[in-house]
């Protein structure tokens, strides 16, 4: 990976000037508001995909409760700003630090598992927090949710509109997609790609598996958190039901489509999957069908995905079939 | 001559259920030998391998590597104390190129962290990549460095994994089976590589069920049967010795004839 590093001062700022000249010029020319929405959603979903494909396509492990750290950092960043009246700027790290804590804390028991029941203990965990936030209500305001977010306010600009929101999600996303795309085209990006492959192997080359695998998540969570923040700030309303297990398979399957382990793959992943099915609204009802047919077809005929760098079918398998060999434990390594 | 023993195995047993895997070896390596572990197949040479690598740990026994117990040692810490191994059934990273397969034997030596990945890690970087390719050169795969390592042949293979092994600048080298799967040219290639390995002072422990390669490479073969080593010695030495005939060799015949 560190090998092609080529023209990356250009690339970066052919993405910067996309984002925000490009994307919002098309999207006032489509005349405001609604466009704009879709846009921040969007973007705060490449961000949710880019964060998620550190830990599922670079290293390896299969996450299914993405969503739930993702509604962690929004709760954080919402009670904060509601109850201790935080600024943006506080908001936004504070659900990142949050996410990751507890992040790390579900990480430390599950790494040493192995990666298949993993994958079901992260679905457990994302449910959990699912339940916390709806059955919590002293604190959360479980199914009520929180109303009167504050809208985003950087030193004195008033970002509440929706172009400032978009401009935020932009910001976040593009920090997230730097610091994403500068580990994995790293050598510590290399140290997790050997873990997807054989973790043992890695092992035996002087890689600690278990604290690679701790901090890969714990800085995945936190980008999460903090596209919880924005969505938070963003929305003004958020409840539980945008932190279902549902959300944690759509960031999932944007993963998977784009690629596993390819960061431009994950932002294709997360735009098409936000922006087919609005795209789709024509056909009323039959739209979720359709997109479930492209998600379909490009498992089948891109089992890379549209850039990955390995398969999705190759992961589940070797993750399943260390399982049912058994050749490595009966669940602990 | 303590002073010069690098791995120092003592009283090592060890028992799946009532099958005692490894039975009670004691064995010793110094400074710049090649040794050969031989046994039939289920003699318990992997599982001694994985003990002294710290993938298994032991029923009893001590294994002290450079002046340092490996009891409780993790199998990236015995790596990082200078032992690199390659595995049996060839266990390459497929989905990656072969220059970022042996960069990761680099990166478990030297260290390259989340900081490095996030702030940049130049010098550190330099250093792995040097590195790797100082092991790839060496074992003459500098020119595949970009292909996809899925994409070699079976014997490239075999090679990249010592590359990579190479790449963490081991004290002790511990190949487990190289020749297993190669043809008799392939395997003289290999016996080649692996004595100038030796020559350039290497130290190395070979694993292996083929008797020619070892008989002819090493200067010294230990012999594993049911777990025990029954014989420590110099290869004619050992060829010669009744209970190895017996016990190895004799079954060998049995199963030709």
């Amino acid at each position: 990976m560190a090998v092609n590093a080529s023209k990356p001062l250009l690339r970066q700022l052919g993405l910067l000037a996309v984002l925000f000249g490009a994307i919002p010029g098309g999207l006032a020319l489509m005349g405001g508001g609604y466009p704009f929405q879709i846009g921040i959603t969007a973007l705060i979903f490449v961000t949710l995909a880019v964060s998620l494909n550190l830990v599922t396509g670079t290293a390896g492990l299969l996450s299914l409760g993405h969503a739930g750290f993702f509604g962690i950092g929004a709760y954080a960043a919402a009670l904060a700003a509601t109850k201790l009246h935080w600024p943006f700027l506080l908001t936004l790290p504070f659900a990142g630090l949050v996410a990751a804590a507890v992040g790390v804390v579900v990480a430390l028991p599950t790494m040493r598992l192995i990666s298949i029941y993993f994958a079901v203990a992260t679905l457990g965990v994302g449910e959990m927090i699912h339940v916390s936030l709806l059955n919590w209500v002293s604190f959360t305001r479980g199914p009520m949710g929180i109303r009167s977010i504050p809208p985003i306010e950087v030193l004195g600009f008033d970002l509440s509109g929706v172009v400032g929101g978009y401009y935020v999600a932009a910001t976040v996303a593009a920090l997230a997609i730097f610091a994403v795309h500068r580990l994995t085209h790293s050598y510590y990006g290399n140290a997790l790609r050997s873990l997807r492959e054989d973790d043992q192997c890695s092992a035996a080359m002087g890689l600690n598996p278990v604290r690679l695998k701790v901090q890969a998540f714990a800085v995945s969570c936190a980008i999460a958190g903090m596209a919880g923040a924005v969505y938070a700030h963003t929305a003004s309303f958020i409840s539980p039901d945008s932190f279902r297990f549902e959300e944690s398979i759509l960031i999932l399957a944007m993963v998977v489509v784009g690629g596993l382990g390819s960061v431009p793959g994950a932002i294709i992943g997360a735009i098409l999957l936000i922006v087919l099915p609005e795209l789709l609204r024509g056909i009323g009802d039959f739209r979720m069908i359709a997109v479930g047919t492209f998600m379909f077809l490009s498992i089948m005929f891109l089992p890379k995905g549209l850039l990955g760098e390995a398969s999705a079918i190759s992961l589940a398998r070797r993750q399943l079939g260390a399982a049912w060999r058994g050749d490595i434990g009966a669940g602990w390594k | 001559m303590m002073a010069d023993v690098l791995l120092e195995i003592t009283a090592l047993s060890r028992a799946f259920g009532g099958l005692r895997a490894v039975d009670d070896v004691t064995a010793e390596i110094r400074q710049g030998e090649l040794v050969g572990l031989i046994g039939s197949n289920g003699a318990g040479k992997t599982t001694l391998f994985n003990l002294i690598s710290g993938f298994t740990p032991p029923s009893s026994g001590t294994v002290v590597f450079r002046g340092k117990s490996l009891a409780g040692m993790k199998p990236h810490q015995v790596s990082r104390l200078g032992m690199a191994r390659t595995f049996q059934n060839l266990r390459i990273f497929p989905n990656m190129t072969v220059f970022d397969n042996v960069s990761v034997g680099a990166i478990g030596a030297l260290g390259y962290g989340l900081g490095h990945g996030l702030l940049g890690g130049t010098k550190r970087a330099g250093e792995i990549s040097a590195r790797a390719w100082t092991a790839l050169e060496r074992v003459g795969l500098a020119d595949l460095a970009g292909e996809l390592a899925a994409n070699l042949s079976y014997g490239k293979r075999k090679y990249l994994e010592i590359a990579r092994a190479l790449a963490t600048d081991p004290v002790l080298l511990i190949l487990d089976e190289p020749a297993a799967g190669l043809n008799d040219t392939e395997t003289a290639e290999l016996a080649g590589f692996i004595k100038s390995l030796h020559a350039d002072g290497g130290t190395i422990l070979l694993v292996e069920h083929d008797m020619g390669l070892v008989m002819s490479i090493c200067e010294r073969v230990m012999v594993l049967a049911s777990g025990a080593k029954i014989a420590d010695a110099a290869p004619k030495v050992v060829q010669a010795d009744p209970v190895v005939l017996e016990a190895y060799l004799g079954i060998d015949d049995e199963e030709d004839a």
